[in-house]
C-alpha cells in the first residue's frame, strides 16, 4: 500500500468513525436544542438519533432479505406507527411525475408496480398518503392517469399536492380529482396533519403574460429561477394549523405530512418552505412532531428543535444532494447507477414507539442503501464539485 | 576554423528564419486586447452557455435549430443534474463504470442521451456537443480539476 492508499484509507476510517460515533452529531443536537427548546420546556428524549438509526444498515439487511422473498421493490415508503397497544402500518407513495402513457413508460410502470405492492401488504396497509407530483406538467391526461393508476388501490387514500399537479390549471383538475388540503385526521392515537406547501407561489406569470402551460413549464424546472421562492405553507394555513393542533395534547404523536422539507435545507430549488420558522413556532410546544416530506427525491433526515423530518424517496428518479445544506444529521445515500431505473429509489419503514421516539429504517432494493466511503457517497463524491446557478433562464427566451 | 565560421552562420541563418516565422504571430500577441474585445470573446462563450442550458432543460426549439433529438422520454439532462450537478466535468477523462471503458465528457454526454433519455447520440463535435459542453464547465467553474477521480 503506497502512502496516497494508505492517507484515502484513514480518510474513510475517520469518516466511517464520524458516521458510527454519535459524539459529533450529539454535539450538534444540543447545539440545535440550546437555541431553539424554548425555556421551561424538559429536554425530549426524543430527539436523540436513536441508536436504531445507526443500526439500521445491519437491520436493512433481513428487511431487504424479506423483500426479496416477497417480491419488493424499491418503490413505495411503508411506514409503521405503534402507540399504545395498537400497532398498524401506513404505505407513503409520492413524485411519480407520470407523463402521457406514450411519452414515458418507466414512470407509469414503477408508480403501476408501487401501488400493487401497496395493495399487497401484509398486513395490510390502514392508508395511502400520496406525497405529491403525481403528473410532470400537470395535464389532466397524466393526472388522470395517476388517477386510474391509483384506483388499483382499495385502502383509503390521503393526498397533499405537488407543484407539478398544480400551475396548468392552477389546482382545479387536482382539486375535482383528489379533493383540498389541508387535512387532518386522528388514527389509533397519531394526529395525522396534510399540509399544501406548493400552491402559494408569487405570481411570477401575469406581468409576463405567461401562458398556463410556460408557467407550468417554469415551475417543474428545479433549478428555474423563474417561479422563485415557490414553497411556503402560507399564514392562512398557519393560522389554520395552529387551531387544529390547539385541542390536542403537547406530549401526544404530531405526524404531518408536506410536499416539500418544512425547514430551510436548499432553497435555490426549494427544498424548504419559505416561512418554515413560522411553522416552527406554531410546532414548538409540541414534542414529538414528525414530518415527512417528498420534493427532494432522496434519502434525508434531520431535527430542528422538537420536529423531526424524514424525507422520502421518488418513484420516479433520485435527485442529487444540494451542493450545500445538507443536515449533518443525514447519512447520504448511495451513489445510483443513472442507467437503472429501478436504482436511487426505495421505501421507509417508521415505528413510534409509546410516543418516546420515532425509529426509522430506509430499505432499498440493493445491496448497499446508505454509503460508507466518501467516494460511493451522494454527496462525498462532490467534493471538488463548485457549482453556479444559471444564466439562461434570466435571458430569452425565458424573461 | 572555418568549419567553425560555418557553424556559427549557420546558427544565425537558423535563428533569422525562426524570426521570420515568428513575427507575424508574434505581432499578434503583442496588440493588447481592448475591453469591448474581451467583452467579444466573454459574448461567444457566454451564447455557447446559453444554448447549452437550453438543450440541458429540453428546449425543443433549440433542438430543432441545432437538429438533435436529446430525448425521446420526456427527461432533460437538467431533471437528473440541477445547475449541472453530479456531471463532473472536472473529473473527466476517466474511467466510466457504465461504459466499462476510458472515457471523454462528450461520450458520456453522449451515453446519458442514449440511455437514460433514450434520445438520438450526437456527433461529438457538433455545435448542440460544444454548447452542452459549454454550459456543463460554465456551471461547474472553479472545481477543483481531477482528472480519472471516480
Amino acid at each position: 500500500m503506497d502512502r496516497t492508499d494508505a492517507l484515502r484509507l484513514e480518510h474513510v476510517r475517520r469518516q466511517q468513525r464520524r458516521h458510527q460515533n454519535s459524539g459529533e452529531l450529539a454535539r450538534l443536537r444540543r447545539e440545535m436544542d440550546k437555541t431553539l427548546r424554548p425555556p421551561g420546556v424538559h429536554p425530549d428524549r426524543s430527539l436523540g438519533i436513536t441508536r436504531r438509526t445507526f443500526l439500521h444498515r445491519s437491520l436493512l439487511t433481513g428487511a431487504v432479505a424479506g423483500a426479496a422473498a416477497y417480491g419488493w421493490f424499491p418503490l413505495l415508503n411503508t411506514i409503521e406507527l405503534a402507540y399504545g397497544a395498537e400497532t398498524f402500518s401506513f404505505a407513503w407513495i409520492s413524485d411519480t411525475h407520470l407523463y402521457p402513457k406514450e411519452v414515458n413508460t418507466r414512470f407509469v410502470e414503477k408508480a403501476v408496480r408501487a401501488v400493487k405492492e401497496v395493495q399487497a401488504m401484509q398486513p395490510p396497509a390502514d392508508f395511502l398518503i400520496f406525497g405529491g407530483d403525481l403528473a410532470q406538467l400537470g395535464d389532466p391526461v397524466e393526472l388522470q392517469l395517476g388517477n386510474e393508476i391509483l384506483k388499483e388501490l382499495t385502502i383509503t387514500k390521503y393526498f397533499i399536492p405537488g407543484e407539478h399537479d398544480w400551475y396548468l390549471d392552477m389546482g382545479a383538475t387536482w382539486e375535482k380529482l383528489f379533493g383540498t388540503s389541508p387535512w387532518s385526521f386522528d388514527h389509533k392515537g397519531v394526529r395525522f396533519i396534510g399540509l399544501d406547501t406548493i400552491s402559494h407561489a408569487p405570481d411570477y406569470w401575469s406581468a409576463k403574460k405567461m401562458t398556463p402551460k410556460e408557467r407550468m413549464a417554469h415551475m417543474a424546472t428545479l433549478d428555474s429561477s423563474v417561479a422563485g421562492a415557490w414553497a411556503a405553507v402560507g399564514r392562512e394555513q398557519l393560522t389554520w394549523l395552529d387551531r387544529t393542533l390547539s385541542d390536542w395534547p403537547k406530549d401526544r404523536p404530531v405526524v404531518i405530512f408536506s410536499h416539500n422539507p418544512l425547514y430551510e435545507y436548499y432553497p435555490p430549488w426549494n427544498f424548504w418552505v419559505r416561512d418554515w420558522r413560522e411553522v416552527h413556532e406554531v410546532l414548538r410546544p409540541f414534542t414529538n412532531v414528525t414530518n415527512i416530506h417528498g420534493h427532494v427525491h432522496q434519502v434525508l433526515y434531520n431535527e430542528i428543535g422538537t420536529l423531526r423530518s424524514i424525507g422520502m424517496l421518488a418513484t420516479s428518479w433520485p435527485w442529487p444532494y444540494a451542493p450545500e445544506g445538507v443536515p449533518p444529521l443525514t447519512i447520504p445515500m448511495v451513489r445510483v447507477d443513472p442507467g437503472d431505473p429501478f436504482d436511487g429509489v426505495g421505501w421507509g419503514k417508521m415505528t413510534v414507539r409509546q410516543g418516546e421516539r420515532v425509529d426509522y429504517e430506509y430499505m432499498m432494493w440493493r445491496q448497499d442503501v446508505l454509503a460508507t466511503a466518501p467516494w460511493d457517497a451522494g454527496t462525498g463524491d462532490n467534493i471538488n464539485q463548485i457549482l453556479s446557478p444559471r444564466l439562461a433562464d434570466r435571458m430569452w427566451p425565458y424573461q | 576554423m572555418r568549419r567553425q565560421r560555418r557553424y556559427w552562420l549557420g546558427v544565425l541563418g537558423g535563428c533569422l528564419g525562426l524570426l521570420l516565422l515568428a513575427v507575424p504571430y508574434g505581432q499578434a500577441h503583442k496588440v493588447k486586447h481592448t475591453p469591448a474585445e474581451l467583452k467579444a470573446f466573454q459574448e461567444v462563450f457566454l451564447e455557447q452557455v446559453r444554448l447549452g442550458d437550453l438543450l440541458f432543460h429540453g428546449d425543443a426549439e433549440t433542438e430543432r435549430q441545432l437538429g438533435v433529438r436529446l430525448s425521446r422520454t420526456g427527461m432533460a439532462c437538467a431533471m437528473c443534474h440541477p445547475f449541472a450537478s453530479d456531471t463532473h466535468p472536472h473529473e473527466f477523462p476517466k474511467f466510466q463504470e457504465q461504459m466499462q471503458e476510458f472515457a471523454t465528457l462528450r461520450e458520456m454526454i453522449n451515453w446519458c442521451i442514449e440511455n437514460p433519455n433514450e434520445g438520438e447520440r450526437i456527433d461529438p463535435n457538433s455545435p448542440a456537443m460544444k454548447a452542452l459542453e459549454a454550459y456543463i464547465y460554465w456551471s461547474n467553474r472553479g472545481s477543483k480539476l481531477d482528472p480519472g477521480r471516480h
